[in-house]
């Protein structure tokens, strides 16, 4: 584990003197939010509530974590594309040291992120007069986790199946199809028919909803335990399927 | 027991054969150089003796260690510096070589001491904190091999340590390489004719995955019936290529 960390260390390291880094894990999100809080200012009252700061939030904070997808499937195909992986691998590092590597480090980017998120929701809310409350907003952080795995790991995916080239194309679509699909700007619940039925087929609607839920501290079986189990599950089992993918594909390298 | 032994060393990928049956024998100590043209199979040598791609048939050993079934003993006393010069871009030198002597296990204080070890080593000091991405190539190169340093290797791996370096980078680079001689085993992949016969205590000339021949400078000229390194390797590819 300690050359998890050491190469965790160096990942974090490269990641925070990246200045895209700044623009897409914490700049993109909060531009969103400051946005869709003037949207919200702007509509008439009670006719859309999906953007309000209660709701907006958790869902821009789940549009967060898709960059920190797109990041760590560009740090994983990045290295792999140039000899530095090859290096690492001719030292004792195993594969489970390398992916622990690139999951930790981007663990914390994305708590940081969220973090950031809610202060600003918050610092929004006390503007417009929202309920936002403190208690609310350390859950809903604490509930992104298993959202946050799951997208790092996809990242690990893609960036063992892609280059840095095509990596970002591919996340591209899983956050347009995720901010679309998760119910981030719109009410997905109030659609109903086919269209909830597709939302629910993924993950992504339920990351969104479990966030909302925790927020409002509502934890009921169908607004907040459900949907939280099914977001732990994919999260561990994309997690894992990205860690196999990346040892098979090191076995791949070194045949 | 030789620092780096392979019995009929063979790597077959689909139709082509990178390299073909090779054996030889390098001893402790000694700086010994693969040469040969692109597509050779040097790298591809290294790269088995280093476990990063597995033999087709044949036995690869580093101080004794089988490089295939003892792979985790051979990783941890070997050292590699690849073709591209394979550093963390966004790291100064000091943390690139922090983080490479964290992986080798040192302590705090041993990582320190050893980063200030190699630095000194390679006159290092004044780019020490620069970012690994604004250094010249030359200083890239130097970084690379330090970091192939580090965990106090038995035997370093050099994959054309000098490849795209200008002469004042090469001629400096060479020096910090001959500083290495006797202290540890160095193997050293080139198609510099000059850095071969510059460097090396022996040669090896490699033709399409074959040993053409092997020796000293001296020897190999022998071989060849040819004075100068260069004339000597082009007689024998020469001769190996038409059969």
């Amino acid at each position: 584990m300690k050359r998890a960390f050491a190469f965790a260390s160096r990942n974090i390291t490269e990641l925070l003197r990246d200045p895209l880094g700044y623009i897409f894990c914490f700049g993109f999100p909060l531009i969103m939010l400051i946005i869709m809080t003037i949207v919200d200012q702007s509509i008439p009252k009670g006719s859309v509530t999906v953007f309000h700061i209660e709701n907006l939030a958790p869902g821009v904070a789940v549009f967060g974590l898709m960059f920190v997808m797109l990041f760590t499937s560009l740090n994983v195909s990045t290295d792999r594309s140039g000899t530095f992986l090859m290096r690492l691998y001719a030292t004792p590092m195993t594969a489970f040291d390398l992916t622990a590597g690139y999951i930790i480090p981007m663990l914390i980017i994305a708590l940081i992120q969220c973090a950031v998120t809610f202060t600003a929701a918050f610092i929004i809310s006390v503007i417009v007069g929202g309920t936002l409350n403190i208690g609310g907003i350390l859950l809903c952080i604490l509930t992104l986790l298993p959202s946050a795995l799951l997208f790092i790991g996809f990242g690990l995916i893609f960036g063992v199946l892609f280059n840095e080239k095509t990596a970002p194309g591919t996340c591209s679509i899983i956050i347009s199809l995720g901010s679309f699909l998760g119910g981030i700007w719109y009410d997905a619940e109030s659609t109903g028919g086919v269209m909830l039925s597709i939302c629910k087929c993924l993950p992504f609607y339920y990351c969104t909803r479990s966030a909302r839920s925790s927020l409002s501290l509502d934890f009921t079986a169908e607004g907040f335990v459900i949907p939280l189990l099914i977001v732990l599950g994919c999260g561990a089992a994309v997690t894992a399927l990205g860690s196999f993918a990346f040892s098979r594909k090191m076995r791949a390298d070194l045949g | 027991m030789f620092a780096v032994e392979t019995k009929a060393l063979t790597k077959t990928y689909k139709d082509n054969t990178a390299v073909d049956s090779l054996s030889l024998a390098v001893e402790q100590g000694e700086l010994f150089s693969l040469l040969g043209v692109n597509g050779a199979g040097k790298t591809t040598t290294v790269r088995m003796l280093c476990c990063l791609s597995k033999p087709s048939s044949g036995e690869a050993y580093v101080m004794g260690k089988n490089c295939e079934s003892e792979s985790a003993e051979v990783k941890s006393i070997i050292g590699i510096s690849p073709q591209d010069t394979a550093v963390a871009p966004r790291l100064t030198v000091r943390e690139n070589l922090m983080f490479m002597s964290r992986i080798y296990g040192f302590d705090k204080a041993g990582c320190k001491a050893r980063t200030d070890e190699l630095i000194e080593m390679f006159g290092m000091q004044k780019v020490a904190d620069s970012r690994a991405k604004t250094l010249s190539g030359g200083w890239q190169r130097k970084l690379s091999i330090a970091m192939a340093l580090i965990g106090e290797p038995k035997v370093l791996f050099l994959d054309e340590p000098t490849l795209g370096l200008d002469v004042l980078a090469r001629r400096e680079l060479w020096r910090a390489i001959e500083a290495l001689k006797g202290r540890i085993t160095v193997i050293l992949t080139t198609h510099y004719m000059e850095e071969a016969e510059k460097l090396s205590d022996r040669i090896a000339i490699m033709i399409e995955g074959r040993i053409a021949a092997i020796g000293t400078l001296a020897e190999i000229e022998e071989q060849a019936g040819e004075k100068g390194l260069e004339n000597a390797f082009v007689a024998i590819a020469e001769r190996g290529l038409a059969k």
